[in-house]
């Protein structure tokens, strides 16, 4: 097990920049979570960790050790891929074996069989060593390379959306599983995901990463809580966050915002947070992005007080809970609600915003300035940080 | 149960295939009729005769047959051989290495074949005999290249190409050298079409006429051209040519039969996501 350090790495592929001068230091025994849309470079990060890509410029350090010369055969790392990789032509027992019979990893015969059964049980598919990989579901594969993966005691496990292709129970139950194994295998493991419960449900730290550059490293709740900017935020959270337009203006003793609703103009106070306040001051702000969470808006049917006019987009259900969509001319309010309510279509929906949630982005570079109540998030996260 | 209309399109089918089935075997057997046949019977159309092994105690006993056979064996095994040792890497070369015109050096391995061989046999008779590879071996070997190579090449390369890269890529995670992967990961998924190749490039040389006629004589003498001899200047033994041609066609056919449960395709698949 080792720590995992990527200095400045960059790589390309033909004329498109992959990677550009990605930099991470993922701790000993830490669930580093690499999260991001499709075409980031996560995958590429991936392989040039594994060696199997070679990045033109940059270090890649496992421990105190460059390995930037080393091939893949001698890194010691476990990974599994996206589109599984498995060996057609072996069952699933030599599959997962493949690696411990290899010269540079070899174990006796009863220690391999010892493994992948345990490994087997994990991943709840004992009955399926026998079988060739062309006998077997996506998911049932993708637990082979999973499996395949576990059986080694490698300097860090490198997974590729591992759980991407499982149906929606049984990848519950594998993260539950994964993060409980990680912590008893006092493994480093180093997660790709495009799905935001996975990377907040798995890892000790989040990296946010786009267009090859990393956006933002931080644990789940520094992420979900104080983006970096709005790209950030509308990544982690699902319904995503709304972020809409506002004017600020001072009143006798405080500051008003002032948002455009279907053309017509409405102020909201903004309550008062000395640190809110002192950042508004400081830059002198006129205009901004508020950013605030579906689940701080609140709706009524009936007109109530303090609450301004809007018709319903949409209503579905995601499960548990639903998503009201109000339209507000350049932009529509997602809501949470509770299901099975009776509601039309271009109805009239009350909507109320929690101003003491927002967080304020720069109009300009889309930057994070401020949140309220910033100080508690951020003791938050240093007392995660200790555990 | 079965109504009659599709009774009747079954015996149809059947019929037709029967026909189709004497068709095509007919020559063949018309051929290994003859070899039973004294110089006098051969043009007799009826399937009476008087039954005679001596046109094969005189084509298999009396003459250098053994030896016809064991020269085709040798350049045409040779020149499979050359081939798969040669092409194999090649076709890996061409499936997974990215490098300025690789596909019209492909293109051109392909082209070839595209020559008939009577256009470029002359030129090789006269280059052969400068530089000492006429009537030998390794001349008749090289030859052959043209027709097995190109082939093997086309077909290993598109094998190469259907197996995932990520295949390598897990193989080198899990430890082991390119040498290894090649021979444990990759041999075996390329095997049918290989073998496939191999066998139709070994046929090809096998029944290659024009090459040897021209560019051997006496010391390596294919059994393609041994046959005529026995087209002899003032007679023809249609008896012993016919044994001579039935017999030259059993090693291509026993060679296939062999490798026939190593034609199976399919093993590359359900590797990766579908």
């Amino acid at each position: 097990m080792a720590r995992i350090q990527l200095e400045n790495v960059k790589k390309a592929f033909g004329k498109v920049q992959a990677l550009d001068g990605i930099t991470i230091d993922v701790k000993d025994k830490e669930f580093f979570v690499l999260f991001g849309p499709a075409g980031a470079g996560k995958t590429t990060i991936l392989n040039c960790i594994a060696g199997i890509a070679m990045p033109e410029e940059g270090v890649v350090k496992f421990g105190d050790e460059v390995m930037n010369l080393t091939d893949p055969a001698h890194r010691n790392v476990a990974m599994v891929f996206e589109n599984y990789a498995l060996y057609p032509q072996m069952t699933v027992y030599d599959n997962m074996a493949s690696a411990l019979r290899s010269k540079l990893y070899k174990a006796s015969e009863e220690e391999i069989a010892e493994r992948i059964q345990w490994a087997a049980k994990t991943m709840k598919m004992e009955n399926l060593l026998e079988r060739l990989p062309s006998q077997l579901s996506n998911g049932q594969k993708q637990r082979v390379a999973m499996g395949r993966a576990l059986v080694r005691t490698p300097n860090v496990f490198l997974m590729d959306e591992p759980l991407a292709h499982l149906d929606a129970k049984l990848r519950n139950s594998m993260r539950t599983e994964l993060k409980e194994m990680q912590a008893n295998l006092g493994s480093t493991c180093i997660y790709v995901t495009h799905d935001f419960m996975e990377a907040m449900a798995l890892g000790d730290r989040i990296a946010i990463i786009n267009k090859g550059k990393i956006v933002q490293i931080g644990t789940g709740d520094e992420i979900y809580y104080m983006p970096c900017n709005e790209f950030t935020a509308q990544l982690m959270g699902e319904p995503q966050i709304n972020i809409f337009e506002a004017t600020v203006a001072a009143t006798n003793d405080g500051f008003d915002a002032k948002i455009n609703v279907c053309g017509e103009e409405i102020t909201l106070a903004l309550p008062k947070d000395d640190n809110v306040y002192s950042k508004i001051k400081e830059q002198g702000m006129v205009r901004c992005d508020i950013g605030i969470r579906p689940q701080n808006v609140k709706y009524s049917f009936e007109p109530k007080e303090g609450y301004f006019k809007s018709t319903v987009y949409s209503y579905e259900s995601i499960g548990n809970k639903s998503v009201i969509v109000a339209e507000c001319g350049d932009y529509q309010l997602r809501m949470i609600a509770p299901n099975g309510l009776n509601v039309e279509i271009d109805s009239d929906v009350y909507i109320k915003l929690e101003m003491d949630h927002i967080i304020l982005f720069d109009f300009e570079s889309k930057e994070y300035i401020v949140r309220y109540d910033e100080a508690s998030f951020i003791a938050l996260a240093a007392s995660k940080e200790e555990e | 149960m079965k109504t009659g209309k599709q009774r009747a399109l079954y015996v149809l089918q059947n019929f037709l295939l029967i026909v189709y089935a004497i068709f095509a075997l007919f020559p063949l057997i018309w051929m290994v009729l003859i070899t039973f046949k004294s110089d006098t019977e051969v043009f007799t159309t009826t399937f009476l005769f008087h039954p005679t092994l001596a046109n094969y105690q005189e084509v298999l006993l009396r003459s250098n047959y053994a030896r016809y056979i064991l020269d085709s064996v040798i350049v045409s095994g040779g020149a499979v051989l050359v081939s798969v040792i040669v092409g194999v890497p090649a076709a890996y070369a061409l499936a997974r290495y990215n490098f300025p015109r690789k596909e019209e050096l492909a293109f051109q391995i392909l082209s070839y074949k595209f020559a008939p061989e009577i256009l470029v046999v002359l030129p090789l008779f006269m280059i052969y005999q400068k530089i000492g590879l006429y009537d030998s071996y390794v001349g008749l070997i090289w030859v052959y290249q043209l027709i097995s190579l190109p082939l093997l090449i086309w077909v290993v390369r598109g094998y190469f190409e259907d197996i995932s890269v990520e295949i390598e890529y897990a193989a080198q995670v899990d430890g082991y050298s390119w040498y290894q992967i090649f021979f444990k990961m990759l041999v075996p998924l390329i095997k049918p079409g290989l073998v496939s190749s191999a066998l139709l490039a070994f046929i090809f040389a096998w029944n290659s006429f024009t090459f040897p006629l021209i560019l051997s004589s006496n010391k390596v003498y294919p059994v393609t051209v041994a046959i005529m001899k026995y087209l002899g200047t003032d007679s023809a033994h249609y008896g012993q040519l016919a044994v001579a041609s039935t017999v030259s066609a059993l090693p291509a056919v026993i060679f296939a039969l062999c490798i026939q449960k190593h034609l199976v395709r399919g093993l590359s698949f359900g590797a990766v996501k579908g």
